[in-house]
């Protein structure tokens, strides 16, 4: 592990002590499902760099990766070829503890689906990773209630996610994400359950906790008003990132953004 | 910079397991009813054998009863409406009491009882009115003598007795006196007899063959119970595989789910198992008290009450082993599985 942290170093743009430091370092990131005839390329080589405080949107149609990447980045699975760096650690070189705790500390997951646990209440939902790192109860119940609040939920934390609604739900989503502080929020297309003025609210809530926490959103959508917020979009096409682009040098107002 | 993820203490699992168990509690019941089904079905078998064992002696005496019973009708013709009368020398032995039984239920008229020794007639549930006689009014109209009893032979004055009846008829149980009763008109019948080494032969033939059914069954129902569990944890782990998917993106290690379903079958295997082992030692207990009646199977039961206790400990041991090894596996499967295939799995 420290061998390749020293080893990779040389190769980040955004190098430690650069200015813009840099949360994600995908090289060249390859997935192939399946094998024989049922292969499936779903990256054919990713390269990006994540800086750390921005708003990161990926763009694509469906079945183009964004899902796929989001694994990689957010080591919930092993990229076929490639390298991905978090906080530059190469994470091919961490065991499972190592894994879950990058998982547990480093990243916040929001799901297209929610993901919540059912059984839970939106408040043990929120203290659930909090106590898998070994917080205890009383704190973390402390904690889970200051976060439901800052996500707008502070009302409805003893509910069940099948009580709530589903901007309910995704906010109880979100605060659970954010629980254990992490640098990075992962959100795969985050909106795509909820109608046009709830997902607005979504993404303007994920923005609120980027420029306040300062931590480093990743999202992904298909949606193409979801990108005023962003500060940077990559866009990506069969399984290739092909274009990069700032909301500003969009023109919103054009015929497909409508 | 990166660190190992801290082992959760068992409360934590434990809280998070019964929370499970709890909130789930519809389907938590399901599971249990899944693993209760599989062990009533092998406590019933297991407890089915002690009693049966138990009730081994009131089956052959029943058998050993009808068997004099068909004897003496052979030769007295049915007995339908007639009138028989015993003679009893002394205390009874189980077979003669059936004998009485079941003479009192095969359709006669009257049923006479002459106590030599006074020994009172055995209690009988049903049948032909029973009438206690002295000797001199035993015969009177009777197709039937039978003479039973542990006391000596009896050492009476038979004409009188055997001069009222319909037909000279007296069967004994046990061994027929020195000097039989009666005349060339008189048929005398003994009723107790060797068995014939045919007779001995097919007997073992038939033990044999009722081992192998044991044998059989308990497979059977091993196998019942094995598949029954098997399926009522395996569908509550695999329903769950997007849960386990969630648990490992928010830092939960594969060791605390594994920990997790651990609990929870073991908490499901014991509630299962011991309700399930009622419920089949109850269902056991009313098939047989259906058929050889309340008194003789609380009496077996007490007699098996040492293999009974065994067999429910072993019926409990084999659910809960069960449950936790059905619900463990395919948990720690999943625990291990890579967090995003979890995730999309859609069980
Ligand atoms: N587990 C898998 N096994 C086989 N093929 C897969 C698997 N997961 C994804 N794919 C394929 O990989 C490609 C990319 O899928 P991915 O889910 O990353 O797309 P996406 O951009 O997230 O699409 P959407 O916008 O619909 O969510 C698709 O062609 C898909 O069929
Ligand atoms: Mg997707």
């Amino acid at each position: 592990m420290a061998l390749s942290r020293e080893h990779h170093a040389a190769l980040f743009e955004c190098a430690p002590g650069g200015e813009r430091p840099c949360v994600i370092h995908a090289v060249d990131v390859k997935k192939i499902y399946g094998a024989g005839e049922n292969q499936t390329f779903a990256l054919r080589g990713a390269t990006l760099d994540v800086y750390k405080g921005e708003y990161l949107s990926i763009m694509g149609p469906s079945g183009s990766g964004k899902s796929t990447l989001f694994n990689m980045i957010g080591a919930l699975q092993k990229p076929t070829d490639g390298r991905v760096y978090i906080d530059q650690v190469d994470i091919a070189h961490l065991d499972h503890n190592e894994l879950a705790w990058l998982r547990c500390r480093k990243i916040g997951y929001v799901f297209q689906t929610f993901n919540l646990i059912q059984v839970m209440t939106c408040l043990e939902n929120v203290m659930l990773p909090m106590s898998f790192a070994g917080m205890e109860t009383d704190a973390a119940r402390e904690k889970a209630v200051t976060i439901l609040k800052l996500v707008g939920l502070g009302h409805r934390a003893l509910h069940k996610p099948a009580e709530l609604s589903g901007g309910q739900q995704q906010r109880c989503a979100i605060a659970r994400a954010l629980a254990n502080s992490p640098e990075i929020i992962l959100a795969d297309e985050p909106t795509a359950n909820l109608d046009q003025r709830t997902g607005q609210e979504m993404i303007d809530l994920l923005s609120h906790l980027n420029k306040t926490l300062n931590v480093t959103v990743i999202s992904a959508t298909h949606d193409l008003k979801m990108l005023q917020s962003s500060h940077r979009i990559l866009w990506i096409e069969d399984g290739r990132i092909v274009k990069s682009a700032k909301p500003e040098e969009l023109d919103f107002s054009s015929s497909e953004f409508h | 910079m990166i660190k190992e993820q801290v082992q959760l203490p068992l409360h934590v699992a434990l809280t998070v397991a019964m929370q499970g168990i709890r909130i789930r509690f519809g389907r938590s019941v399901v599971t249990i009813l899944g693993v209760a089904l599989g062990i009533a079905f092998l406590m019933a078998m297991l407890a089915g054998m002690a009693l049966n064992r138990g009730v081994a002696g009131e089956d052959r005496a029943r058998a050993e009863a009808r068997r004099m019973l068909n004897f003496l009708t052979v030769e007295s013709g049915s007995l339908d409406g007639k009138t028989a009368s015993i003679i009893c020398t002394g205390p009874l032995d189980p077979f003669e009491e059936r004998l009485v039984g079941q003479l009192s239920a095969a359709g006669l008229e009257e049923l006479r009882w002459t106590a030599l020794a006074g020994t009172p007639p055995p209690a009988v549930s049903s049948g032909a009115p029973f009438r206690q006689t002295y000797l001199s009014g035993a015969g009177d109209g009777a197709s039937a003598l039978i003479v039973m009893g542990a006391g000596p032979p009896p050492d009476i004055v038979w004409e009188p007795v055997l001069a009222g009846m319909r037909k000279q008829l007296a069967a004994f149980t046990r061994a027929i006196p020195a000097s039989p009763p009666g005349d060339a008109h008189t048929t005398i019948v003994s009723l107790s007899r060797e068995p014939s080494a045919d007779e001995r032969e097919r007997a073992a033939a038939e033990k044999r063959r009722a081992a192998a059914r044991q044998l059989w069954v308990i497979v059977i129902s091993l196998a019942v119970t094995v598949i029954g569990i098997s399926n009522a944890m395996l569908m509550s782990v695999t329903e769950r595989f997007r849960e386990i998917g969630t648990m490992k993106c928010l830092g939960a290690l594969s060791s605390f789910i594994r920990m997790l379903f651990l609990i929870e079958s073991a908490f499901v295997g014991a509630v299962g198992s011991v309700a399930g082992c009622a419920a089949g030692a109850l269902f056991a207990a009313l098939a047989y008290t259906g058929i050889y009646g309340l008194a003789l199977t609380t009496r077996s039961a007490y007699g098996q009450l040492s293999s009974l206790a065994l067999y429910a400990a072993a019926a409990v041991a084999a659910g809960m082993v069960l449950s936790v090894v059905a619900a463990i596996y395919p948990a720690s499967v999943a625990s291990r599985m890579v967090p995003a295939n979890a995730l999309r799995s859609n069980v």
